[in-house]
């Protein structure tokens, strides 16, 4: 009976796309501790009322927001391939620059920072005004409004569309093999998918299963977040 | 173009300068910038079919049968917990894999269908694609993606238009047709407009998707010609140009995203006239 399970093509098809997993989880865990303080820093720099650090937070979020993924993953590629020989090459750090590895977080990061920091500023601007002048009535320094009522406010505002975002976020873990290069056995769950596909052109199963471990994925991050979510409002409840 | 360029013309720019333009209106680089077509036209197409599996599945949603609503809510979560690129590659070889199975079983032997390890069984049962074939394809399966995302928006859009708008109408006696049209589908259009908005600047985003689909648009073309060339007689020696091309494209999808938020603005205030309700 065990056997016959252990058998069966399905679980066969998900012990073979364990590990294909393991990269797009990679992508993701590498991108989102850096992407997050950076969507900050954007969020807080677009804010900002000094229009030298407004201007060209502005300009990048708009930038990476208005453009396909696909598109910034190709164009990054290609610039670190040109600048190889003038800058990777002699300080010795090619193989690693050039690592699919390393540019597909890279530009993930620069992808996610702008779609959470247009998020981030959207809460920025619906922090309740009362609260921060409360503060400020208070006798509060502005590092000390800034962590006791924009910060948290901010967080909890901004925290189901960010769960969104980390959610797209894992989903576009899924391009990065396909515009770098893919490096011996190092594939992801598309790139193995349609590997598979060409073998026996069982599109249902191969493609099935890999749906089925975004499927997981996302509901794991929508878990996730929630017990934040929880914590973050737990003032509320 | 160098050659329909007047004698006048051609003294102003130096030498640099016109091997460039002849680089830059070359054959392949025509075919470039016309094959902009494809991009446009599956944008355009793929709207409309998420509008149309949008409204099916709003449809869905709010039926009072719960197998229909049951459908329509599977449709949209899945649709939301799975990478849009893995639809966009199923659709079209599921549907090519399902009319091949279909000629297959007129065409081809059973005995080839029964021992034959590659697809089609025979070669008969091939079913070749041309580019616009795979075009249609593609625009269906973005409209089955985002016309997820469309069903979400309308769904929500449908619940946000006031009840005492609708009792209004009914107390000045207009009958039941009259009021979902005149008043709860004229009103949902100006509260779904922002999120349709999102959803058109996500969709010309995956148009960028054509090129995994043999389809020749112009991130196929700008990577063939982005390619190094060392051959004097196969045009202009360049390095590997491929930043420069990418880069193009990268600014080109810019002005796509700007030149939409414009014409969706000016729409938001054609459907929201009169009303005092929508917050812009």
């Amino acid at each position: 009976m065990i056997d016959a399970i252990m058998n069966s093509a399905i679980i066969q098809e998900i012990i073979l796309l364990a590990k294909p997993a393991l990269f797009n989880a990679y992508f993701a865990l590498a991108s989102i501790p850096i992407g997050f303080p950076f969507a900050i820093f954007l969020a807080l720099g677009k804010f900002s009322t000094n229009k030298w650090i407004s201007l060209p937070a502005r300009a990048f979020i708009y930038a990476f927001r208005g453009s396909p993924l696909f598109i910034q993953f190709f164009m990054f590629y290609a610039l670190m391939l040109s600048l190889n020989k003038v800058l990777w090459k002699p300080w010795g750090i090619d193989e690693w620059v050039l690592h699919p590895l390393f540019i597909g977080p890279f530009v993930l990061i620069l992808n996610t920072g702008a779609y959470a920091a247009e998020i981030f500023y959207g809460a920025l601007r619906t922090i309740p005004k009362g609260e921060v002048e409360a503060a400020k009535a208070m006798g509060m320094s502005k590092s000390q409004v800034f962590k006791t009522v924009t910060w948290p406010n901010m967080l909890r505002l901004s925290w189901p569309a960010y769960t969104n975002e980390m959610v797209f976020l894992f989903h576009s873990t899924s391009l990065v093999y396909f515009t770098l290069p893919v490096i011996n056995e190092q594939k992801d769950l598309m790139n193995k998918a349609g590997e598979l596909f060409e073998k026996d052109y069982n599109i249902y199963l191969h493609f099935g299963v890999a749906g089925l471990y975004f499927l997981i994925a996302s509901l794991i991050i929508f878990y996730l977040s929630e017990l934040m979510r929880r914590r973050l409002n737990r003032h509320l409840a | 173009m160098l050659e329909i360029m007047p004698d006048w013309l051609l003294s102003w720019f130096s030498d640099d300068s016109l091997e460039m333009i002849d680089y830059l209106t070359n054959g392949k680089h025509l075919t470039w910038y016309a094959s902009v077509r494809y991009t446009l036209f599956a944008a355009v197409l793929s709207a409309l079919f998420a509008i149309g599996f949008g409204l099916i599945g709003a449809a869905l949603k709010q039926s009072g049968f719960f197998l229909f609503r049951w459908i329509g809510n599977f449709y949209t979560a899945i649709v939301r917990g799975i990478p849009d690129i893995l639809f966009i590659l199923f659709f079209p070889l599921a549907i090519e894999q399902g009319v091949e199975y279909f000629i297959a079983r007129s065409k081809c032997t059973a005995e080839q269908i029964a021992t034959s390890v590659n697809w089609p069984p025979c070669e008969a049962a091939q079913w070749f694609l041309t580019t616009n074939d795979y075009l249609l394809m593609a625009c269906l399966s973005l409209g089955l993606v985002y016309g997820a995302f469309v069903a979400n928006v309308i769904y929500g859009a449908l619940q946000a238009v006031p009840k005492g708008q609708l009792e209004a109408a009914s107390a000045y006696g207009f009958n039941q047709k009259q009021i979902f049209w005149k008043f709860k589908i004229r009103q949902m259009w100006a509260y779904a407009l922002p999120g349709l908005s999102n959803i058109w600047m996500l969709l010309i985003k995956a148009t960028a998707f054509l090129s995994l689909l043999q389809v020749t648009d112009i991130v196929y073309w700008a990577g063939l010609l982005g390619t190094a060339n060392y051959f004097p007689s196969a045009g202009m020696v360049h390095p590997n140009w491929n930043f420069q091309y990418y880069f193009v494209l990268f600014v080109f999808y810019i002005l796509l995203t700007m030149v939409s938020e414009k014409f969706f603005n000016m729409l938001q205030a054609k459907a929201s006239r009169g009303m005092s309700v929508v917050e812009r």
